[in-house]
């Protein structure tokens, strides 16, 4: 066959595709006869409501000396790891507000960090397209840093994102700007697995965040600037599960449901999303008006323990409770007391969903919890 | 002529090159389509999204949740333990950097 006949099949594969795109698209539309709050409104459902003093800031933890870009708590309670702008790593007692380990990166510019299960090493990976791993266990060498234990080289591009698959302090999964995400043997320190890249069927663009099921590790699910989530089983690199449309920017953040079968998005477009991995189904967009229509981007989300609540973090320094049912901001920690002076760049919920942190552009972490009074039915 | 022979070889060659590359992105489009048309196929059978609405609010509704006004119990202790005995909530300034 000539190279013209070639193209020519090549175009025609591509009308077939977005012909198939557009026909999947308006059969789902069909499938949506609801969305989660109309739904929940149906069936006499209302809204969260927090007093003035419900959720408070509880904690400043002051250290860093850069923007932050990352946080992540261990599997017990109260530690927290957070990765900065000005190179460090730092690990937090959020309690006690204690600095336990402050560790000086070979590469300043970092992008992420994880903890591990077991709560004794650290990961974190960013600019160096190298994912670095610490043992906090490590005596310091003569410089009093704590000397790199494993280095993941493989990725193409920056790592954006890394989590530790649950319950192994073995397995991680990273996610690049190289357009594909890994998981890696940290003890052998090679990779088990390439997810998407130039030979697979994967992301088209940079993959800026990753979610691993906390019920089933086996699946994860990744987040693009090609404006799709995607559902991977980590036993079959060579396509997704699943692809999820509806985004109209970058989708800087994916977290998974608490149940595992669902997971949010929140993006450039300035949306949070909701999405059923089992049917594909998107079940509920998360879209505040702006008054001047200057949507701030989306940078991270959370959900509460019992999914009730999911925490958005904007550019613009707040940060959205929604209730997830009825699609409602009721609260937004931007406007309280005490509150970040800059963009909101991560956030995540302690292992007992008793406190978020937030991370933020203004050098600081912060600590939120309950502080009302509490009724249970 | 030697013009001539090293001509034709830029020829062929960088044509070759294209071929492989647009035949590799072609089998991958025909493969891609083959998903999306089973996955097409999947939707016939497919339950609408009221189902999964209905699960996810008998879901929600059933855990205990530490940051919520209202919750199902059971509560724990510990839940509150940021509000006991805290330290100055500035943070602390101990010089480990």
């Amino acid at each position: 066959m000539s190279v013209n006949e070639l193209k020519e099949r090549h175009m025609e594969a591509t009308d077939t595709l977005n012909s198939l795109r557009q026909q999947l698209h308006q059969k789902r539309l069909l499938l949506l006869d609801t969305d989660v709050a109309d739904y929940a409104k149906s069936q006499g459902k209302t809204a969260v409501t927090f007093g003035p003093t419900d959720l408070v800031c509880c904690r400043t933890l002051q250290g860093h000396c850069g923007k932050v870009y990352s946080l992540d708590w261990t599997p017990e309670k109260n530690r927290i790891v957070s990765a900065s702008q000005d190179g460090r790593l730092i690990v937090w007692n959020s309690l006690t507000s204690q600095k336990t380990h402050a560790i000086k990166l070979p590469c300043a510019w970092v992008m992420t960090c994880a903890f591990s299960p077991s709560g004794q090493s650290v990961a974190c990976g960013g600019l160096d397209s190298v994912c670095s791993i610490f043992n906090l266990n490590t005596p310091t060498d003569k410089d009093g840093n704590v000397p790199v234990s494993k280095m993941l080289s493989g990725h193409k591009g920056y790592v954006s994102s890394c989590q530790y698959v649950p319950d192994e302090d073995t397995h991680l999964i990273t996610s690049s700007g190289d357009q594909t995400c890994i998981l890696w043997d940290v003890t052998t320190g090679l990779r088990t697995s390439v997810f998407g890249g130039e030979f697979q069927s994967g992301h088209t663009g940079d993959v800026l965040s990753v979610s691993i099921n906390g019920s089933n590790s086996r699946m994860f699910i990744s987040g693009s600037c090609d404006t799709t989530a995607r559902l991977w089983d980590s036993r079959v690199a060579s396509r997704a599960v699943r692809t999820f449309h509806g985004h109209e920017g970058d989708v800087n953040s994916v977290k998974f449901f608490p149940d595992g079968n669902r997971f949010g998005t929140g993006s450039d477009d300035g949306s949070s999303r909701l999405f059923d991995i089992r049917t594909g189904h998107q079940l509920q967009v998360y879209n505040q008006r702006h008054a001047d229509n200057d949507i701030p981007p989306v940078t991270s989300i959370a959900f509460s323990i019992s999914g009730r609540l999911l925490f958005a973090g904007y550019a613009n320094g707040d940060c959205y409770v929604w209730d997830t049912l009825l699609a409602k901001m009721v609260l937004n920690l931007g406007s309280l007391h005490n509150s970040h002076e800059g963009r909101i760049s991560c956030l995540g919920l302690s292992a007992d969903g008793s406190a978020l942190c937030t991370g933020s552009w203004d050098t600081n972490l912060k600590i939120w919890a309950f502080g009302g009074h509490r009724t249970v039915i | 002529m030697e013009s001539d022979d090293s001509e034709q070889m830029r020829s062929v060659v960088p044509d070759t090159r294209g071929k492989h590359r647009i035949l590799a992105e072609l089998k991958r489009l025909e493969q891609e389509a083959r998903f999306l048309q089973e996955e097409l196929d999947q939707l016939e059978k497919l339950e609408k999204a009221s189902a999964a609405c209905n699960e996810l609010l008998s879901i929600v509704e059933t855990r205990p949740d530490p940051l919520l006004p209202l919750t199902k119990g059971p509560t724990n202790p510990t839940w509150d333990r940021w509000f006991e005995g805290s330290p100055d909530p500035s943070g602390c300034r101990c010089w480990i950097l």
